[in-house]
């Protein structure tokens, strides 16, 4: 079996290259920084031949391997301790002169090098001439010429890894090993460096046109990052991808699926009719396959959503939209890189956590990982749908305040936590701009499939378990009898939701049935449709699969015993709260601290209950002249919520005061 | 007194900014060459060495989108803030 490590810089094509040789289905984007995690897979059939096994580990893109940064350390790393056969190092053949430092360095580490040299294609385009013959006997390895999208060059490559296998090759620069000397050695050799590919390049490439003239990608983001256009466009894009995924194409897919799922629910139904116990049909019938309904129900908007986002991404055209948003970004503490999570956490917030990966600064990307939540994802859009529809006649308006509402959270969420963590780095921004290329239906698809398969795992593994257990505690007494219908407060689920209730009175629906929809409403947003229809029995009005308001808005009303201002309080708790259990899985994984995962959920709830307080009360005293029930006790946890972040601020400033009298 | 006055323009030089032209000031699709990157900042000192921008390196600015500019190192395209474009001297 060979084992070969893929290195290069990122954007030079690797991931693609991974992806076209290993037939292994991975996460393809534009953005410096995407393959942070290791990757490893085999070789397809048809590439290796007679090779035998091949097994490809795709390392982090990195610029180089001087250890001043830890994905730089991983390359060298990996290669000391795992001893791979080859190392194939993509370049991308339209910047070489960056590309190749990084080569000489790999060259160094007494593992056989094969020089992919990607993005042959753009070389014509661009009239670049290389003379590949030349170079290779440069480097003193072989220089392959590849285009990964096209799936040219792939075979020759693993022929020429086979036929270094095994064998030395010279490094045609030497530098000074990097544990023994200090940051200044390693500076003065690394010129040397530059000074050597300057040569190399300038002896094997040739550039009819020079890079330092506008060319056509200069021109289209003239106009697409321009100061005036750039947003305007931005938000075009944007209503395209949504009405796309929310409104037309991924609603007409779900509506597919879902009627296969509810045909199954009847044949089940049918097939298991009266000789099961009640607990075993509901566990089935309503946890299961009501949770699969559930999932299936909105998993193609998300799919074509990211199908969408996608194919933005592959087109090089998120660079620029990060490019844009940075300057307003920043005023917050942001950077541009923090667009995207909440762009895709319009959708759902588990990918959109996910993605804040890209970010380098750790307070960014964990203030991203935080309030990119607060952005309505697609399981909330039910509950704003029905909430719109019982309490303010389908309103448009209704939809567009809360993602304004959302916004504003991150705006001044954003502010609070860069106050309380202190902005001491000024962290500079700075992006590589890759080509613009037009966007592979092929590759988006690939990347939907991924990141839809991370997503159902995560996902559907929480929101299955814990929808079966919220059917059985709403279905259930304590006796484990069947609870009749109009009888729902004797379920367990009431008796658990009961006093917590208390704590909600001062926020206008302090009623058991509303607490309960708001903890299932934890496990998945969508729930809160469903338990709402089921403690409240008004299954009749409100269809439990597909999540709508059927009829009866007026009766549905009454029914909740919400006042207006009510219900958009209540709204407002269940969009601004804490996401589902799932994001809240994956906000752990990207806060990576136990001090931020508890401070972000305590944010998140302090908000929740605060925006709430004041919507009901200050609405009620608006609307009727009087503050509502329970004004006082709610402002007690109000004052102790803004309280506690006033101290943190005030403590962070206290410490820098203290910093800056010892300095001085 | 020559001394004197030598040291003072030198001070001024290193110290004002005003007097040393970074790439905020720069015409368009013009070679500079880089006289110093003024930043505290030594992890992005470091990576824009890896890149190839350091003093005596050359750096042309293509284009000027509102406060961010596009910047052509060793035949590659970046995207710079004018923070980071005002702390490279050419």
């Amino acid at each position: 079996m060979m084992r070969i490590a893929l290195a290069g810089n990122p954007n030079s094509g690797k991931t693609t290259l991974f992806n076209a040789i290993t037939g292994s289905i991975e996460h393809v984007g534009n953005w410096p920084g995407v393959t942070v995690s290791r990757k490893e897979g085999n070789a397809k059939k048809q590439i290796t031949n007679e090779l035998g096994t091949v097994r490809i580990i795709d390392l982090p893109g990195t610029y180089s391997m001087s250890p001043f940064t830890s994905e730089e350390r991983i390359t060298r790393d990996y290669v000391k301790h795992e001893n791979p056969d080859v190392i194939i190092n993509i370049v991308d053949a339209s910047s070489l002169n960056r590309s190749l430092f990084f080569t000489t360095q790999l060259l160094e580490l007494g593992v056989p090098v094969v020089v992919a040299l990607n993005k042959w294609d753009l070389t014509g385009k661009k009239s670049i001439e290389i003379d590949t013959e030349k170079l290779a006997l440069e480097l003193g390895c072989p220089v392959i010429k590849t285009t990964a999208i096209n799936d040219k060059g792939l075979k020759e490559l693993l022929e020429a890894c086979s036929r270094v296998k095994g064998l030395s090759q010279s490094a045609p620069f030497v530098g000074i090993d990097f544990d023994s000397v200090d940051k200044e050695t390693l500076i003065e050799s690394d010129k040397k460096r530059h000074v050597y590919v300057n040569e190399l390049v300038s002896n094997v490439e040739l550039r009819k046109e020079s890079s330092d003239n506008q060319n056509l990608n200069d021109k289209i983001d003239r106009i697409v990052a321009n100061k005036y256009l750039g947003i305007p466009i931005f938000a075009v894009i944007l209503y395209l991808v949504f009405s796309i995924s929310q409104t037309t194409l991924g609603p007409f897919l779900a509506d597919y699926l879902v009627g296969w799922i509810d045909a199954f629910y009847g044949f089940v139904q049918t097939l298991i009719g009266d000789s099961v116990s009640p607990l075993l049909s509901a566990l089935l019938l309503d946890g299961i396959i009501g949770g699969v309904g559930a999932i299936v129900g909105f998993l193609p908007l998300i799919m074509v959503l990211f199908f969408l986002l996608a194919l933005l991404e592959d087109s090089g055209y998120m660079a620029r939209v990060a490019v844009v948003m940075d300057p307003y970004l920043k005023k917050v503490g942001l950077s541009g890189r923090s667009i995207i999570p909440m762009v895709i956490s319009t959708g759902c917030a588990i990918p959109g956590i996910m993605s804040t990966r890209t970010i380098r600064d750790d307070r960014q990307r964990r203030t991203t990982a935080m309030l990119t939540s607060f952005m309505p994802c697609g399981a909330k859009l039910p509950v704003i749908a029905l909430f719109a529809g019982v309490f303010f006649q389908e309103a448009a308006w209704v939809g567009t305040l809360m993602y304004f509402i959302g916004i504003m959270i991150v705006v001044v969420g954003a502010l609070v936590i860069r106050k309380i963590t202190g902005d001491t780095t000024r962290s500079f921004f700075i992006l590589e701009l890759p080509e613009y290329r037009f966007p592979s239906f092929k590759r988006a698809f690939i990347s939907m499939i991924s990141q839809g398969k991370q997503f159902v795992i995560k996902a559907v593994t929480i929101i299955l378990i814990s929808n079966t257990l919220v059917q059985v505690m709403q279905t259930f007494n304590w006796n484990f009898q069947l609870v009749e219908e109009g009888m729902a407060s004797t379920s367990i689920l009431a008796s658990l939701a009961g006093p917590l209730s208390i704590l909600f009175i001062p926020l206008g629906f302090g009623l058991w049935q509303l607490a309960a929809a708001a903890i299932t409403g934890f496990i998945a947003k969508e729930n809160v449709v469903g338990t709402l229809a089921v403690v409240f029995g008004i299954t009749n009005f409100i269809n439990t699969e597909e999540l709508v308001l059927v009829s009866g808005s007026g009766e549905v009303a009454s029914i909740m015993g919400l006042t207006t201002v009510a219900a958009l309080a209540y709204l407002c708790f269940n969009l601004f709260t804490p996401p589902c259990f799932a994001a809240i899985g994956a906000m752990n994984a990207e806060l990576d601290s136990k001090k931020w995962l508890f401070g972000a959920i305590g944010f998140q709830l302090g908000m929740g209950y605060t925006l709430a307080y004041f919507i009901y009360q200050i609405g009620t005293l608006i609307t009727t002249g009087q503050f509502g029930q329970g004004t006082l006790l709610g402002l007690i946890g109000v004052v102790i919520y803004i309280g506690f972040i006033t101290y943190l601020i005030k403590r962070n400033e206290q410490a820098n005061l203290t910093l800056s009298s010892e300095g001085a | 007194m020559e001394m004197v006055l030598k040291s003072l323009i030198s001070d001024v030089d290193e110290k004002s900014e005003i007097v040393m032209n970074n790439l905020t000031k720069v015409k368009l699709n013009t070679v500079q060459t880089i006289k110093a990157i003024h930043t505290k900042d030594g992890a992005m000192r470091d990576f824009l060495f890896t890149l190839g921008c350091y003093e005596g390196q050359t750096i042309t600015v293509i284009s000027k989108l509102s406060s961010t500019y596009v910047v052509n190192i060793n035949d590659a395209r970046y995207s710079i803030d004018d923070e980071l474009a005002k702390a490279i001297i050419v």
